[in-house]
């Protein structure tokens, strides 16, 4: 669990973090969504002492991590930021092998590391292991980057905008890689952006921060509920919250026993966003949800279910 | 430097090859190509080449080498081709001087001189810049292949065939000379550059931690690299005279007002900004997110500096010690003006006495110095910083 106390931190004049108090449950995927400058790289950073706050402090597993060896701290948090800063002059295979190394390991475990890392993200290890950086994709640069703060297998994953330089194509790939990977690892994430339908397609949890405050936390429904605070509803085109609530829902919790002939089949695990375009799209009002038993979905059990 | 396969530099070397390549053919023609004085107290005229054998074997030569180097300019492939017909002229050409001065001295005469004439030094030195054009075509260093072209030179020269120039002559007069001052010129240029280091190394430590002592310490250095180099040496004199009056152990170790010391300190005092200023910009070459994320790895200071600063800095680094290097071995000519030995002693002493070979004597190996550090380092910076 990772827990901030009362955390504020300026710099110079500029007051980054007020008073920032959050607890990221364990193995949970947090999102940290906020405009730009609202201080949430900052916050990310405190964690793994990349940025001492000025006050308020910050635990690891009720570890105050003010009185961890920065470097130690450093090698058990894998840290992935949105330009990834891959080393240049060292292969694929050696820049996820950077914390192993650090951490002494030998080289037939990191050579299989490696290659198991690789793979994991989706990379064909033969093919990319001795490849120089310079050679890759922006999203296999990234997916290398994952790859690094895995390696040592760290409890805690903190990422900056990881995907915020890619196209829309590839971002949702990594984002689907980084939820499988989250659900087989079940590590704590952490997770800077300031794109809300990225922070629906992770959160287990979201956290919005303005102006150096924490102004929202809680389950992604209960955020981008009817209370949501100015701040979400300015980043999210005018009217569409609701619709971006129901990305927040899963369709199966709203559907009712009992088959639907005929009606299109909308896959299992999709959410409630899915289903309203599904529907929009086939101009019905009934759906058939993939999987067994039978189940249909209708317009009214969305809506009754979208209800706050 | 033109990086590999850089355009500009294709556009920059290939229209001055021809006109430079064609100058270099008819120099020889029109200016002449040796001449020749009875003795040294004589001025020498210009003389006729003799019509023997293996001089028209070498002009032939030369002229065919021309050809191609010509030809080599119009259409540059392969690429070496224009390097390798310019060092074919370069030794035809002195091959025929060379051949050719043997044959025109009386047999048996030991007062009569002869020498290149200006149309031969003219092509030589054009030759020599067609090989740089060339060079700057290929997008490498022309350093390399002045370099072959001096070596082969050197086999000409051991093979006998300059034996008959004056410069041959005084040469053998001089070798044990000759000898010790290549010697010393490499002693003042390798400490004059060691002690630059050892001040330059530091400094650029402590401005790299400390960003506001740099304009500081940047301001003096060029300062320094204001004041003309020999009077820089004279400033050096005095305050050097009085330390080792004042503590006799300087003296026994041979700090002095004038010798190597004076020279040493004052080249030093040279080299310190280029070494300086590229040990600095090469620490900074590492872009902020990279070292972000290596410190968020879990480097630790002494990893991201090792592990990253250096490595990606090696190449400006290494640049800035070519550039250092090379001007050691220029400046150090200069020591020779407060008694600090080397291969300037030669020149300035055929300057005394406007003995033009003793300063071509002195001048060729300061030559094929500075080619040959600048090539050394040129190949060491590519094998660590492709
Ligand atoms: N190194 C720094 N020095 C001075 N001010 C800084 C520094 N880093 C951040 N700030 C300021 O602190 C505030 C919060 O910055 P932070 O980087 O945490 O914002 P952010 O929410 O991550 O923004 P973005 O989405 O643009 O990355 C901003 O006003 C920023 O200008
Ligand atoms: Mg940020």
């Amino acid at each position: 669990m990772i827990a901030f106390e009362a955390v504020s931190h300026r710099y110079g004049a500029v007051e980054a973090l007020r008073e920032v108090s959050l607890e990221v449950p364990s193995g949970a995927l947090c999102v940290l969504l906020g405009e730009s400058g609202s201080g949430k790289s900052t916050l990310l950073r405190t964690v793994n002492r990349l940025v001492e706050p000025s006050a308020g402090r910050v635990t690891l597993q009720g570890r105050d991590v003010a009185a961890i060896d920065p470097q130690a701290l450093r090698r058990g948090i894998g840290y992935v930021i949105q330009s990834v800063g891959l080393f240049p002059h060292r292969s694929v295979a050696e820049n996820v092998a950077t914390v192993p190394r650090l951490l002494g390991w030998d080289r037939a475990r990191i050579e299989a590391r490696v290659d198991a890392l690789l793979a994991m993200v989706g990379l064909e290890p033969r093919a990319y292991r001795d490849r120089p950086p310079a050679t890759l994709s922006g999203g296999q640069a990234q997916r290398v980057g994952l790859a690094r703060a895995l390696a040592a297998d760290p409890p805690v994953l903190l990422m900056d905008e990881p995907f915020s330089a890619l196209d829309p194509g590839t971002r949702r790939e990594l984002q689907a890689a980084l939820r499988r990977i989250h659900a087989e690892t079940g590590k704590t994430i952490l997770l800077v952006t300031h794109d809300v339908e990225e922070a629906l397609a992770l959160a287990s949890r979201v956290a919005v921060m303005a102006g150096g405050r924490l102004v929202a936390e809680g389950v992604p429904a209960e955020v981008f509920g009817p209370g949501a605070p100015d701040v979400v509803r300015r980043m999210v085109r005018a009217g569409a919250l609701a619709f971006h609530r129901l990305a927040a829902l899963d369709a199966a919790a709203a559907a009712a026993p009992g088959p639907a002939p005929g009606a299109p089949l909308l896959p299992a695990g999709a959410r409630l966003s899915d289903a309203l375009l599904l529907m929009l799209e086939h101009g019905t009002g009934c759906l058939a949800l993939e999987g067994d038993p039978p189940r249909h979905l209708t317009v009214a059990g969305l809506l009754g279910h979208s209800a706050p | 430097m033109p990086s590999p396969h850089c355009p500009a530099g294709r556009l920059a070397g290939a229209p001055a090859l021809a006109p430079l390549a064609l100058a270099a053919i008819l120099a020889p023609l029109l200016l002449g190509w040796i001449s020749v004085a009875p003795n040294r107290l004589v001025s020498p005229r210009a003389a006729s080449l003799p019509g023997s054998a293996p001089v028209l074997a070498a002009l032939v030569l030369f002229h065919l080498s021309g050809l191609v180097l010509l030809l080599a300019a119009w259409r540059p492939r392969p690429f070496w081709l224009a390097e390798a017909a310019a060092i074919g002229a370069v030794l035809a050409l002195a091959a025929t001087v060379g051949l050719g001065t043997a044959a025109a001295l009386p047999a048996g005469s030991t007062v009569a001189r002869a020498a290149p004439a200006a149309g031969a030094w003219l092509g030589l030195l054009l030759l020599a810049l067609a090989l740089a054009a060339a060079a700057v075509v290929r997008g490498g260093t022309p350093a390399l292949p002045l370099l072959g072209a001096l070596l082969g030179l050197a086999a000409l020269g051991a093979a006998g065939v300059f034996d008959s120039l004056s410069l041959a002559r005084e040469m053998a007069g001089r070798a044990a000379d000759l000898r010790g001052a290549i010697a010393g010129h490499l002693g003042l240029s390798l400490a004059s550059l060691l002690l630059a280091l050892l001040v330059a190394v530091p400094l650029s430590a402590l401005a790299f931690v400390r960003p506001r002592l740099e304009g500081a310490f940047l301001a003096i250095a060029s300062g320094i690299q204001v004041v003309p180099s020999i009077a820089l040496f004279g400033l050096l004199i005095a305050p050097l005279a009085a330390l080792a009056t004042a503590f006799p152990a300087l003296r026994a170790m041979g700090l002095g007002g004038i010798g190597p010391a004076p020279a040493v300190i004052g080249i030093a005092a040279y080299l310190v900004l280029p070494l300086a200023g590229g040990i600095l910009s090469g620490l900074r070459v590492a872009p902020d997110d990279l070292l972000e994320a290596a410190r968020g790895q879990g480097l630790s200071p002494r990893g991201v500096l090792l592990g990253v600063r250096l490595p990606l800095g090696a190449g400006v680094m290494l640049g800035a010690l070519r550039l250092a290097s090379v001007q050691a071995v220029g400046l150090s000519t200069l020591a020779a003006l407060v008694g600090g030995g080397g291969l300037g002693t030669l020149v300035f002493q055929g300057i005394g006495q406007l003995a033009t070979d003793l300063i071509l004597l002195g001048v060729f190996p300061i030559l094929a110095l500075s080619l040959a550090v600048d090539a050394g380092l040129a190949l060491l910076a590519r094998r660590v910083a492709p």
